[in-house]
């Protein structure tokens, strides 16, 4: 739990950040992250961090998106928001086996591209546009 | 020269719908392509329109068999929101209720891989103990299957008579070290079936995150119980089953030692139920703006909520659901690749695979 707590503390020095943990909500967040989602998953895979998932948010009026990453360090969940701008990011798919399914998803219910990869159908709107199901222009 | 065999969605070996393509050359399995989707319901779309009360309801619609543990999930989750703290007796309900779903969800796989093994004997015989985790979980909750016990700050219902329980529970146990755990444990059959057979490697279980007893039976010693406790797990004593070899028959050997286990936290939580109120008792909630998120250790693994809430609504802006199976499921790949065609229906079922939580 020591050495947890050791690398948990020391994770926003070694990211380049001099902002701390804020525990909310269940979540130590970092926000903002100093790196991109690649650079991040990279550090996190080193850290031998378990990824989780990615949740989506589509924000109001014309302000984007956010994504939400989240990793577990040995029982402690971290989180990493990210602000769309645009529809896309860069995928992280082939750093992070796990990340394949809700990249997948989130491209399907959001209609957000994640840069670098292709995608298999879910078959979750079969027939139709991505977005169909979560984005506020289509519901 | 390679071939593809189409299994599913529709398919005799396979318990609900989803799609494997298999790349066979003769009789082994070279590649796997997985497709889900055939039970998207849209859930998450519809638990924006619900509001508070109404979601609960709704989400324990996510999953047939681990019905509870979305509610309880779903509750940690609204309780950030709102600031309330279940009271400890209804914590250990929680508790309780969590673990008779785990011996239901893990008997009831135990019933499908005997079936799959080919010992239909011991598949009736683990439906029939089936039943009576069920009996009591209607006891106390008067329902078989959506129990409704939780709330947004505790539990709807209480468990009147501990002992009464506990025996239930007792008997079962019996029952179980007399039939299902030797089988699983010692059976030359269920070793000569499951031994060697569809090895997800503790290197691969990391890399694609695999969660629950898939991940234990690859020697990944993760539980949130253990790791991140909640409702009153803290002040229960147990240990977590790990297994290095990460085929079938080790995946059977974790839930074999698992309902072990889970026996012992029930015979704990009913002995140690402490007296008290069942719920914080508020009934018009206010939630604080924002996003919370909670996890919990299902029958299948983790499942994380994340909730989120707009000012001075009665409906979540967005509720996101992780499923175990949805961490797990991709990893099928990596099991069959090797495998003999018929080994593949005992090596899907061996995630215990839930495709109404995968697809919600």
């Amino acid at each position: 739990m020591t050495q947890t707590m050791t690398l948990l503390e020391s994770i926003p020095e070694k990211l380049g950040t001099a902002e701390h943990w804020v525990e909310k909500g269940g979540v130590h967040w970092l926000s903002p992250c100093p790196l991109n989602v690649r650079e991040l998953t990279a550090a996190m895979n080193d850290w031998k961090a378990r990824f989780i998932t990615i949740t989506a948010y589509q924000l109001p009026g014309d302000q984007g998106f956010r994504l939400e990453y989240h990793w577990d360090l040995d029982g402690r969940l971290l989180g990493f928001p990210f602000l769309l701008a645009g529809n896309s990011i860069e995928s992280i798919y082939d750093i992070c086996e796990a990340a394949d399914w809700i990249e997948r998803e989130i491209h399907e219910e959001f209609a957000l591209d994640f840069l670098g990869r292709e995608y298999e159908p879910l078959l979750l709107r079969v027939g139709d546009k991505p977005g169909v199901n979560l984005r506020e222009e289509a519901k | 020269m390679s071939y593809k065999i189409p299994m599913g969605p529709y398919h005799p070996a396979l318990e609900e719908p989803y799609k494997l393509d298999l790349i066979c050359e003769g009789e082994t399995v070279r590649d796997a392509k997985l497709h889900i989707g055939f039970n998207f319901r849209g859930i998450e779309r519809l638990a924006e329109t619900r509001n508070y009360i109404q979601v609960i309801a709704l989400m324990e619609r996510v999953c047939g068999i681990c019905s509870n543990i979305h509610t309880l999930t779903l509750c940690q989750a609204m309780e950030q929101l709102t600031g309330l703290t279940p009271p400890p007796r209804a914590q250990y309900i929680r508790v309780v209720m969590a673990e008779l779903e785990r011996l239901h969800s893990h008997v009831l796989w135990a019933g499908i891989a005997a079936k799959l093994m080919g010992f239909k004997t011991m598949f009736m015989t683990c439906f029939e103990l089936r039943e009576k985790v069920m009996d009591v979980l209607q006891a106390i909750s008067g329902n078989r299957v959506n129990y409704s016990m939780n709330r947004i700050g505790g539990v709807n219902r209480n468990i009147d008579d501990p002992p009464g329980v506990l025996a239930m529970v007792e008997q079962l146990e019996r029952e179980m070290v007399r039939t299902v755990i030797p089988i699983f444990t010692t059976s030359t059959t269920a070793r000569s079936r499951c031994a060697g057979v569809g090895i997800l490697t503790h290197e691969k279980a990391l890399s694609c995150g695999v969660v629950g007893p898939v991940a234990r039976a690859s020697g990944v010693p993760q539980d949130l119980r253990r790791a991140a406790p909640y409702a009153a797990y803290a002040e229960m004593e147990f240990d977590v089953p790990v297994v290095q070899d990460g085929d079938v028959r080790a995946r059977l050997l974790v839930r074999a030692l698992e309902i072990m286990e889970s026996c012992k936290i029930l015979r704990q939580a009913l002995t140690k139920l402490p007296p008290g109120e069942l719920n914080a008792g508020e009934d018009k909630l206010v939630f604080a703006a924002g996003t919370a998120t909670s996890r919990v250790e299902a029958p299948r693994g983790e499942v994380m909520y994340s909730v989120s809430w707009k000012e001075g609504s009665r409906n979540p802006s967005r509720v996101h659901v992780r499923t175990p199976t949805f961490a797990v499921m991709p990893a099928i790949r990596w099991m069959v690749i090797g495998a003999r065609l018929a080994d593949t229906p005992l090596i899907q079922a061996s995630i215990d695979p839930c495709y109404s939580c995968t697809d919600r």
